[in-house]
């Protein structure tokens, strides 16, 4: 069967004014796909829809609908090509149920927005196949979030659309009706080829449903493809930022993505401390993911105006502090060396170096020197503002003496894990 | 012999499911008529002159009755137009404070009919009240539009819209204030009347111009209706339905701020219809703006009548501000209803 595109991104940037959330998105989407769409919060997930809805204009390139310009579209017709299942829909009166599902034919009835019997036949079977008929005389408000949504696609279905797109819209929904919907949704793309896109978060039973995925990092399409060739662990971990496993079932293929929490819950008492040297606002995300891990963490030597000094203290971290403007101390080069003793491991942030705290890394050398393992984040080329690039030469001397590079948060809490306990 | 299945028999009611009994519906409609024609009629019995009717043979038992009906007329085009007017108001914000003096709209007509009075007499004057109060409502609502929009991208949100509008109209009512305080007594005199809201009837040509801009905006408004219904769940979901949604959003304002501004040189200042007879008639019938529309300025005017009948007899021959009788009488009785019927009035 000839497949026609359902709905077309051509080098689609997009956002608002100060913003541009999409950046030169380019995908299509066949009909009778059933193609989900995933990634990080705030990766323009959302903001895609809209612009694919025409609720958004692109700043630059084209959206099309069954190759027709989705901007160019009249609203009617758009409204029976596409419908969105938002994340949450707000009623502020008493409507019932019925008359907020009898919303989604608007566009269809007349000037008096009377609706005929073919409107009324709609909204009753998308009632029936969502298993909302028997809250139609209840006030929509008066129902719970499940419900709600549920009356919120009845009203998509009654729209009788092409494309269908939700948006988040079943992570709400009880285990019983979250699988009656995806089931609702199943048929409605075999039979009626209905175009299905997906916002999801839960990656595990995307795969088991999905033909296609997109998966968005940052405003940009980073893959598109079979649930197989996108669900790589490896560039999961690295858009998610976080630790991913990706296994497949060896009976049914279907694939399973978990995250570490498994193991996290086996390592909550760690006993294990690691140092970090960092300054200028490098090293929070450091301290967050490591005290989430369960490590016990000590920083320094930081600037006492340092966000990084701030971050420490809210996070009740002990830290070497020393006054800003001033040559670190040697009492104050004593302690902090006496924390470096006590730690299982050094972890060098992201942080620029320059001459006042070149000194820190003279931290890093004694810890080899005690056999303490050591990480630097790499890149260090690109952040040495010394004279004559010495922090550049004193890294590259640090890494011939067995330091190791880190380039990403969750590669780096790999490797802190496989370090063998000193 | 085999029963085939028959889809559309006599017995099965098609749609039975969305197309409930209007029975109940139809009932309570049919009372709210009967109250409705009880009370103008009542309306038309007082009067300071005493309660029934007036002797028809003698010329001031004629002049006495028709001026009751004019009141009348003046009390159903002023309360349609208010009560309309926050239909439309609370249904484009979303909010169930939302009504013409909140958006600052009554305060702008206010103070462009406020010059009109002040600056000159006669025919001209009454004629352009109307359009001069018009002209100033929109102004003032493009200015609380403009301010609301100031840092957010396209769409201001509604607590700007009515934080801004607020401020405007607390603007608007102090330099009414300055201007009555810098005018010929004569002016002040005329002004401050007209601010405490009167239904005197006005000239025969202001009163048909009146008539004419109040029908064609009420006749906007409910064609509009089923579009406000979708757009209660937001301008976004009403978007994704099909619907020009910031087009209807905007000629609702207008339409909005048309009937504000026909109420304001009618009648003056009249509070309180604008934002409780909505919500009493959505109390009762539901919020459906398809019936919500007409039915609340039915509801409205009728009220407005018989407040009106009350503030000319009670305390007779002085007379009531009109305005103080919709909140003292009124107030009370729609508190009754909204407590009793919480629940269809605005669940939010």
């Amino acid at each position: 069967m000839m497949q026609h595109d359902a709905m077309t991104f051509r080098n689609v940037s997009a956002g608002y004014k100060q913003r541009k959330v999409l950046d030169n998105v380019s995908f299509t989407v066949k009909e009778g796909e059933f193609v989900s769409l995933i990634g990080p919060n705030g990766c323009g997930k959302s903001t895609l829809l809209k612009t694919a809805a025409a609720l958004l204009k692109p700043l630059s390139g084209t959206v099309e609908l069954f190759g027709q310009d989705v901007q160019h579209i009249k609203p009617a017709l758009r409204a029976s090509l596409l419908g969105v299942v938002p994340q949450k829909i707000e009623s502020p009166m008493a409507f019932t149920v019925d008359q907020i599902v009898m919303n989604g034919r608007i566009s269809s009835m007349g000037r008096w927005g009377t609706p005929s019997s073919v409107d009324h036949d709609l909204v009753e079977r998308s009632m029936i196949y969502t298993d909302v008929l028997d809250l139609r005389e209840r006030f929509f408000t008066e129902l719970s979030g499940g419900e709600q949504q549920r009356v919120a696609l009845a009203m998509v279905l009654a729209q009788d659309p092409k494309i269908i797109m939700l948006d988040e819209s079943i992570s709400h929904l009880d285990i019983n009706h979250r699988q009656e919907v995806l089931q609702i949704l199943m048929n409605l793309n075999r039979e009626k080829q209905m175009t299905i896109l997906l916002v999801s978060h839960d990656l595990t039973l995307s795969a088991g449903i999905s033909d296609r995925f997109l998966l968005m990092e940052a405003g940009t399409l980073v893959k598109a493809g079979t649930p197989v060739e996108v669900l790589e662990p490896e560039v999961l971990s690295r858009v998610y930022n976080c630790d991913l496993h990706v296994q497949q079932d060896p009976y049914t293929g279907y694939l399973q993505v978990t995250g570490a929490i498994d193991s996290l819950r086996r390592r909550q008492k760690l006993n294990r401390s690691v140092h970090v040297i960092a300054g200028g606002g490098s090293g929070i995300e450091l301290y967050r993911r490591l005290l989430i891990e369960g490590y016990e963490v000590t920083t320094g030597v930081l600037n006492r105006l340092d966000s990084d000094a701030e971050a420490a203290r809210a996070l009740n971290i002990p830290a070497v502090l020393e006054q800003p403007f001033s040559p670190v101390g040697s009492d104050v080069i004593a302690q902090v060396l006496k924390m470096v003793g006590e730690a299982d491991a050094v972890i060098l942030s992201q942080v620029p170096f320059g001459s006042g705290n070149l000194v820190n890394l003279t931290l890093a050398e004694a810890a080899l020197k005690r056999g303490i393992p050591v990480f630097l984040a790499d890149g260090i080329a690109t952040r040495d503002y010394t004279d004559g690039k010495a922090a550049l030469a004193f890294i590259t001397r640090l890494m011939q003496s067995g330091a190791e590079a880190w380039h990403s948060i969750p590669e780096l809490m790999t490797n802190l894990q496989q370090q063998p306990r000193r | 012999m085999s029963m085939k299945p028959v889809k559309r028999s006599a017995v099965c009611a098609d749609n039975s499911f969305t197309m409930q009994s209007r029975s109940r519906a139809a009932m309570r409609m049919l009372l709210f008529f009967v109250a409705l024609m009880a009370l103008l009629a009542l309306s038309m019995l007082l009067g300071p002159s005493g309660i029934g009717i007036p002797d028809m043979e003698s010329p001031s038992g004629s002049a006495i009755l028709s001026l009751r009906f004019s009141r009348l007329l003046m009390g159903m085009m002023t309360g349609a137009a208010l009560s309309a007017s926050g239909v439309v108001f609370q249904a484009l914000l979303r909010n169930p404070l939302a009504e013409p003096y909140v958006l600052g709209v009554s305060g702008g007509a206010g103070l462009g009919a406020t010059l009109t009075i002040l600056a000159g007499t006669g025919v001209l004057a009454s004629f352009s009240l109307p359009v001069v109060a018009f002209l100033s409502a929109v102004v003032t609502l493009m200015v609380v539009y403009g301010i609301a929009s100031q840092g957010s991208s396209g769409q201001p949100s509604v607590y700007s819209l009515i934080l801004s509008g607020v401020i405007v109209s607390s603007i608007c009512s102090s330099i009414i204030m300055f201007l009555v305080s810098t005018a010929s007594v004569e002016g002040m005199h005329n002004v401050i009347w007209w601010m405490l809201g009167s239904l005197q009837p006005v000239s025969a040509g202001q009163q048909l111009l009146s008539a004419a801009l109040l029908f064609g905006a009420l006749a906007g408004i409910w064609l509009l209706s089923p579009r406000l219904n979708a757009l209660a769940l937001g301008r976004e979901m009403a978007h994704y339905q099909g619907l020009h949604a910031d087009l209807v959003i905007v000629v609702g304002l207008l339409f909005a701020t048309l009937l504000a501004a026909i109420a304001v040189s009618l009648s003056g200042m009249i509070g309180f219809v604008g934002l409780i007879v909505p919500h009493v008639m959505r109390a009762i019938f539901g919020p459906d703006h398809r019936k919500l529309v007409p039915l609340a300025a039915l509801g409205g005017g009728v009220f407005l009548v018989v407040c009106d009948a009350v503030a000319r007899t009670l305390l007779a021959p002085v007379e009531i501000p009109v305005g103080v009788v919709t909140a003292l009488a009124g107030g009370p009785f729609f508190l009754i209803i909204l407590q009793r019927r919480m629940k269809q009035a605005w669940i939010a």
